[in-house]
This record gives structure tokens, C-alpha cells and sequence, in this order.
């Protein structure tokens, strides 16, 4: 269960109807570094041609640029991140993070670390986590760029974040998944239904441990770049029933999820899950999840 | 054990003090934590707070955090001018004709911060010659351009 045809199938069941997209470059502006420092005019003044992201508060697709927008000096002194736009979404779905003990539980390669840091002004903790050697040299390349100092960088599997023994008021599961399309020239040749469900088992591993280690008052976001509802709604349902979560209300970009996915009916929360088709960005999808009180 | 870092700190006739009891040394790289980072700091982390720089072969190379805590006191700097900057940040000398402002030590030996026009630190370099004199005055010896040439060893 493959192929390009395969797949579109599913999205047209899900309806949507499929379209080839080419993404906008991104850019995110730190804010903490940015106290004197207009980046967004220093840019411009060089020609780089901006435009704010209607529905994020720091983003700016890039128009147009001479040069990559990843080598001025600007970007070495960490003002921006180049981070895809709708990657700019699950940091700022968290209530408030100012003080908070925050777990980024796949951390690497850091541009979320990096945003939540922002954030959080510098201010609380965050203790990140992935197990790629590689990819926690790019995560602490990215730290010391955008001059982060509040966190903790763990070469560890999420799925052992209880060996920790900390509780978390803020987990940010930005879970490993299969990633779609629009990123991906190759994706239909290269991805499976079977890789589909191995991710979403893993992805239900690290949920399970993620709702272990929060607060009783915490909330996890939940997010992946997978269209395949797998790794979305069918997750969120069973954690819903399963680990006793509740899905929160979230007000940002996408249309609500569905709660009928190839005929079986899921809990009616998950409309408060948030899928993002490929268009204005990549393909996403989002949710804040929190303890039910009974649980406590 | 920060003995390195006050040493390169020194070189630029800085004043600044890290607390010393927040640092801590991991695999000969120092990092600055905060009091709060402190009670989660377990033994076997891989970066934690403000990375300081480490030591290879018995010399200290600092972070670019290091050398911005340092530009944000007084010290030995100097401002340049936009070319120079771009130039600076692609690894080149800095020649006397793109300095806008000079603080602290002129003195050939001596080493240097060199901040952009917006006072934000690029790097730092070793004063080769009197800087009113013509040609390169200031070696580079490290700018924040290393973050791209980080890259390419980083694929290997």
C-alpha cells in the first residue's frame, strides 16, 4: 500500500483535493534579540524583500533575495531562524511559558527550542531531548546562535523522559514522523502505509511518556508534518481513551480535524485539532492536549 | 577550573567576572548555568546554559556568547564599517580604512573585539600593527561566519 496514487486517494477521502505546492521561504525574528535591533528593516535595507506572515505573529515569507538569507550577519547574530511557517505554529499554542518548566521532548535540529526559548524570554527551563548525535551538535549550533540560555540538552530517547524524574508544566511533542509531500520531492516514491503505522506506534510511545511526566495542571502540544491521520487523529483519539488527555481549544491557522476518518467515527474533540493542508505551507497538523481533572 | 576563561577575558583588558560557582566543565567545555539550570543539570548533559567555549590542546576558544558578554563591557573594540563587516564574517582582516571607532588598546600584539555599526560583536582579532597605520591591522581569529563553516564537517 503505496504509490502516489495511493496516497492521494486517502487526502481525497479526507477532502481535500491534491495540488502541487512550492513553498515560501520562512523566516522567524527572535524577539529577545531583537530588543534594539529592527531586523525587519535592516533586511529590507538590503534588499531583502519580506512580507508578514498574516497569522504569526514573527514570521516573514521571504519575496525575494539576492543572497541566502541564511548567511548575513544577521542571521549569525541569531535576530531570525529560517523556520518553515507552519513549523512556526505549536510554540506559540502553550497558554504562557514565562517561568515554566518546559520539555521539548524531539528537540533537534532547535528551531522550536530556539522559539519557545524566545518565548519564555530566556526565563524558566527547558530540557530538550532527541538521540542523534549529528542532529544535538546542530540543535547546540542553533542554542548558541540565537544566544539561548535557559536550557538543557539531553542526548536521550523521549520515550525515557521519566528517567529524568521531573514533572513538566510545558511538553512539546513535535513528534518524529513520516513528513509529507511539499518538503519532500521524493515522499510518494519513499514512504509506505507500513512506515505510516510504524511511526504512529513510536509517536504513541512517546505520547504515553509524555503524559507521564506532566504536571497534573501541564499541557503537551502535540504536533507532526504528516498528512496521514495515522499520525494524527487516529493518535489523538487514542489518547484521548487510552492515557485518559483531553484536547484543548486552539485558535490558529488550519481547518479543524475531522472526526470521521475512513468511516470510523473518533471523539468529538478532535475537532479542536488543527490539520493544515499544503498551500500557504507545508502539511502539518497541531493540538494542545491536557490531563482531564478526573485524572488528578 | 575557569582559570582559561578568566585568562581570555584578560586579553581584552575586560573587567567582567562569571559567577564561578555556575560554571561547570564538561568534556573541556565550559558553560555558565543559572541557578535555576543548575538544579536540573545532571551529569551527562550535552549543552546546558550559556555555552563559554573550550579547551583543545591547552588553548582556550570562546564562544560567540562569551565574546558578546565581554563586548557588553569595557574592553579593548572597534567599530567597522558595513564592508568590513561582511568581509570580516567571510574570515578576511580587517584593514585600517574600514574601522569607524576604536576602544581601548591600539597597541600591536594586543587583541581586539570588532563590532558592526549596530555594536553587536562579529568576533575578535589579534592587532598586527598600529592601528592608524595603512594595510590589515587586525588579524581575524575568530568571526561568527563560523557558524556556516560549521556546517560542511558537520555532513561528513
Amino acid at each position: 500500500m503505496s504509490g502516489k496514487q495511493f496516497f492521494i486517494d486517502r487526502y481525497t477521502k479526507l477532502g481535500w483535493k491534491y495540488e502541487d505546492v512550492k513553498l515560501k521561504q520562512a523566516i522567524r525574528t527572535n524577539l529577545m534579540n531583537n530588543e534594539k535591533a529592527n531586523v525587519v528593516e535592516r533586511l529590507r535595507s538590503r534588499g531583502v524583500q519580506l512580507t508578514k506572515i498574516p497569522f504569526l505573529n514573527n514570521g516573514y515569507w521571504v519575496r525575494k533575495s539576492k543572497f541566502s538569507v541564511g548567511a548575513t550577519s544577521e542571521y549569525l547574530l541569531g535576530l531570525y531562524s529560517i523556520q518553515e511557517t507552519a513549523a512556526q505554529i505549536p510554540a506559540t499554542l502553550f497558554t504562557d511559558v514565562k517561568d515554566k518548566l518546559t520539555l521539548d521532548a524531539c528537540a533537534a535540529p532547535g528551531g522550536k527550542t530556539v522559539q519557545l526559548a524566545d518565548l519564555m524570554h530566556n526565563t524558566g527551563a527547558i530540557i530538550a531531548l532527541d538521540v542523534d548525535k549529528q542532529r544535538l551538535t546542530a540543535l547546540s549550533n542553533q542554542l548558541e546562535r540565537c544566544r539561548v540560555k535557559n536550557t538543557i540538552v539531553y542526548m536521550m530517547d523521549a520515550r525515557n523522559a521519566s528517567k529524568l524524574k521531573i514533572k513538566f508544566d510545558r511538553i512539546l511533542l513535535d513528534a518524529p514522523c513520516s513528513g509529507n509531500f511539499a518538503t519532500d520531492r521524493e515522499w510518494f516514491n519513499r514512504r509506505t502505509l507500513e512506515d505510516v503505522n510504524k511511526n504512529a506506534a513510536l509517536q504513541k510511545e512517546i505520547l504515553s511518556e509524555a503524559n507521564g511526566v506532566l504536571k497534573d495542571d501541564g499541557e503537551i502540544v502535540y504536533s507532526t508534518c504528516s498528512l496521514e491521520p495515522e499520525e494524527n487523529e487516529l493518535n489523538i483519539d487514542w489518547a484521548i481513551k487510552k492515557l485518559n488527555l483531553q484536547v484543548k481549544e486552539i485558535n490558529c491557522y488550519g481547518e479543524k480535524a475531522s472526526v470521521n476518518i475512513f468511516g470510523k467515527r473518533l471523539d468529538s474533540s478532535i475537532e479542536n485539532c488543527k490539520r493544515i493542508w499544503p498551500g500557504q505551507t507545508q502539511g502539518f497538523f497541531v493540538c494542545k492536549l491536557g490531563k482531564r481533572a478526573s485524572a488528578w | 577550573m575557569v582559570k582559561p576563561i578568566n585568562d581570555f577575558i584578560e586579553r581584552f583588558q575586560s573587567e567582567i567576572r562569571l559567577n564561578e560557582k555556575l560554571i561547570v566543565e564538561k568534556q573541556n567545555r565550559y558553560f555558565l548555568l543559572s541557578e535555576k539550570l543548575e538544579s536540573f543539570a545532571l551529569k551527562d548533559f550535552f549543552y546546558a546554559g550559556i555555552y563559554l567555549g573550550k579547551v583543545k590542546d591547552e588553548k582556550f576558544f570562546p564562544s560567540f556568547n562569551l565574546l558578546s558578554m565581554i563586548a557588553q563591557s569595557k574592553a579593548n573594540k572597534v567599530v567597522v564599517d558595513d564592508k568590513t563587516e561582511w568581509l570580516f564574517i567571510c574570515g578576511r582582516d580587517v584593514f585600517r580604512q574600514g574601522i569607524v571607532k576604536t576602544m581601548g588598546s591600539k597597541s600591536k600584539g594586543n587583541h581586539t573585539l570588532v563590532l558592526n555599526r549596530h555594536g553587536e560583536c562579529l568576533g575578535f582579532g589579534r592587532i598586527t600593527r598600529k592601528l592608524d597605520e595603512a594595510g590589515a591591522v587586525i588579524e581575524n581569529v575568530s568571526d561568527i561566519g563560523d557558524f556556516l563553516r560549521r556546517e560542511p564537517s558537520k555532513a561528513k
